[in-house]
């Protein structure tokens, strides 16, 4: 496990290093297919390896080559005995040129989409297609642009075809392999040497590359995503020292010294903005913290942009802890950006799961250092995204009203909470998705379903799939929880139960067991039974079932029988639909 | 560059590729002599050897080759 997610790209390590793979025993684990019409043979060892480095066991099955069309549409083939849980379509730029100087590229983009569509038939939670390098031929010239009818051209369409398809379908992402190669430079990607001689798609060195943006797609939809950027304040976020140049003094504006942090900070704005949050750890006396926030006419963030501000003298791994406790989230999912590696070590040595990048000496190369990186990606994007800083803005503000209250139930009525059950809805399955993904603490079973699989639960007619919203007085918590059973003979089991940590000890896990149990006697079900998955990170649920009386001999598998049920208080009602509503 | 002065740093890169600190190379060693010896990892060695001696080898040099003795004739006559 790499904890600073700064892995060495180098083609020869991986390869070395995938062929002795060591991982803890309970690492998670990925069932990945790759089918491509280029030879993977070395492809496969370095994406086993790079994610061995991110701790995560890929189980590979790399498909006959050049044989997308037998591995996906027979079903007796080696692709559907493996059950993948992703399907990685990898198909070569100097595979297409080939089939464009035959027939041209019609039919591609029809080509793919049939065999994304006969995954999904199949049940493939996952598919990932990776894009076209752009070709470096170019017989008209610049003239391709004109719209000539050329194989530049025709993989510029497709490329961007295949983005509209992939953007209809929740189930496929696109790897931007196009991006990757443009980085590196096409003239550096591309080796013909080697595609004439084993039908390697790119040069050696850049097969990591590749790989690596394969396993941050991957990566991310087993809900390994970064939620919050920590920022230091002076010579990070603005040049000089608050405390000796004065709120108006530091350097940060759009033009001369302040030029590359006034950058940095709309690199920062854009990140808050998709849905990540911002927190201030500095050294520094708090008022000086806040001034240029408050005080400074080209500050680009502002304090309301900021979820968490923690400035004292403390020791910065303690002051992380406080983040992390404010926040409710793992301390992996946290990216710590300090221009001081003296902090950057302590950082490391104290807190090894916080993702901590080595920053360039030069602010001016800061964004393009965290852009290589790529540590902000995302399997969805939805509204709860855009509100997300505003939400955990919100839960600071009760924190403050809990203090002024010492009865905690008698906090609880005057939050006025009201909670909205409802089944799966179409226009939610993207949350709804994107919690099972994301939530690890609450969390019973860890089963990550897609939103296909989602929608899969949604349209079976056995299954019960409950989500619930909360609001209370101090604003809207939008879509918390998600419970997910089926009846089975006598009994209504339960295989997947979470919950978002900012509604802890609210009540709502005992509203919706009241619920559930009164469902289950509707119904005339003898008993609810439930289960426990433990993983790393989901300690906090362990006696969930046990708190309810549920009885277990393993630990794992809990029952407890309908009558014996007693039915919970709460200060929570309930309002028809959903407490938000959330425009799709 | 001399053949003799090819042939052992040749057989690092042999040694490197096929991960086996004990290998001896001899001129007439083929790809039948060298268990991890595929096209796989033919590929692997094509690169590193252009890596390690500065240049670069042309798709039909590179399908001339029959044995170890070739490669060491084509790396001392391409490397300076």
């Amino acid at each position: 496990m790499n904890p600073n997610k700064v892995i060495d790209l180098d083609y020869r390590r991986l390869v070395r290093a995938g062929k002795k793979l060591a991982l803890e025993p309970g690492a998670p684990s990925v069932r990945l297919a790759l089918l491509s019409d280029a030879a993977t043979q070395q492809f496969v060892p370095v994406l086993k390896a790079l994610f061995a480095e991110h701790g995560v066991a890929a189980e590979c099955y790399e498909g006959a080559f050049d044989a997308l069309e037998l591995e996906v549409l027979d079903a007796g083939s080696g692709l559907h005995a493996f059950q993948p849980d992703v399907v990685v379509l990898l198909c070569a730029t100097q595979a297409l040129r080939a089939r464009y100087y035959a027939r041209g590229c019609e039919g591609e983009l029809e080509r793919l989409t049939r065999l994304w569509d006969a995954l999904v038939a199949r049940g493939v939670g996952r598919i990932i297609q990776a894009n076209f390098a752009l070709p470096f031929d170019r017989p008209f010239g610049q003239y391709d642009l004109k719209g000539a009818p050329s194989l530049y051209a025709s993989v510029q369409k497709l490329n961007a075809a295949l983005a509209t398809a992939a953007a209809q379908r929740a189930s496929v992402l696109i790897c931007d392999l196009e991006s990757v190669a443009s980085y590196v430079g096409r003239r550096h990607w591309f080796d013909e040497r080697l595609w004439d001689l084993s039908k390697t798609f790119c040069n050696l060195e850049h097969l990591p590359r590749a790989a690596q943006a394969i396993a941050d797609l991957v990566l991310a939809s087993l809900g390994r995503v970064v939620k919050c950027v920590v920022l230091d304040l002076d010579n990070t976020l603005w040049g000089g020292v608050v405390g000796d140049a004065g709120a108006t003094g530091v350097e940060i504006g759009a033009h001369g010294d302040g030029e590359a942090f006034h950058r940095f900070q709309h690199f920062l704005l854009a990140l808050k903005n998709r849905g990540i949050l911002l927190a201030v750890c500095s050294k520094n006396e708090l008022a000086n913290a806040l001034a240029p926030f408050e005080q400074h006419p080209d500050m680009v963030l502002r304090r309301e942009d900021i979820t968490v501000f923690v400035a004292n003298w403390e020791n910065k791994a303690d002051n992380l802890r406080t983040i992390r406790d404010t926040l409710e989230i793992g301390f992996d999912s946290l990216v710590f950006l300090d221009d001081n590696p003296f902090e950057r070590n302590l950082v490391r040595t104290y807190l090894p799961e916080v993702i901590v990048p080595e920053l360039p000496d030069d602010p001016a190369d800061w964004v393009r250092a965290l852009t290589e990186l790529d540590l902000f990606e995302t399997t969805s994007f939805s509204s709860e995204d855009l509100a997300r800083a505003a939400l955990y803005k919100q839960e600071a503000d009760r924190r403050e009203a809990r203090a002024a209250f010492t009865d905690v139930s008698e906090y609880l009525r005057s939050l006025d909470m009201r909670i909205g059950i409802e089944p799966f809805r179409r226009e939610r399955l993207a949350r709804i998705s994107q919690l099972f993904l994301r939530s690890n603490q609450f969390n019973l079973t860890t089963q990550r379903h897609s939103e296909a699989q989602c929608a899969a639960l949604m349209d079976d007619p056995d299954v019960i799939a409950l989500t619930a919203s909360l609001e209370d007085r101090f604003g809207d918590h939008g879509l918390i929880s998600i419970v997910v059973a089926r009846p089975d003979g006598h009994v209504l089991k339960v295989s997947d139960w979470l919950m978002s940590c900012r509604v802890l000890g609210r009540g709502v896990e005992q509203y919706l067991m009241n619920r559930l149990f009164a469902l289950a006697r509707e119904r005339g079900l003898a008993a609810v039974e439930g289960e426990y998955r433990p993983t790393s990170k989901n300690g906090l649920v362990k006696e969930f079932w046990s708190g309810f009386g549920f009885a277990s001999e393993d630990g794992r598998h809990y029952r407890l029988e309908t009558s014996r049920y007693q039915k919970r208080d709460t200060f929570i009602r309930e309002i028809a639909g959903p407490a938000l509503e959330v425009s799709p | 560059m001399t053949p003799a002065e090819v042939k052992p740093r040749l057989e690092t890169v042999f040694r490197d590729i096929f991960e086996d600190p004990s290998l001896v190379i001899h001129d007439t060693t083929t790809a039948d002599d060298i268990e991890a010896w595929d096209s796989l990892t033919h590929i692997d060695l094509i690169v590193e050897v252009e890596r390690t001696f500065g240049i670069k080898l042309s798709t039909g040099e590179v399908r001339g080759l029959k044995n170890v003795g070739d490669f060491i004739a084509l790396i001392a006559r391409k490397a300076p």
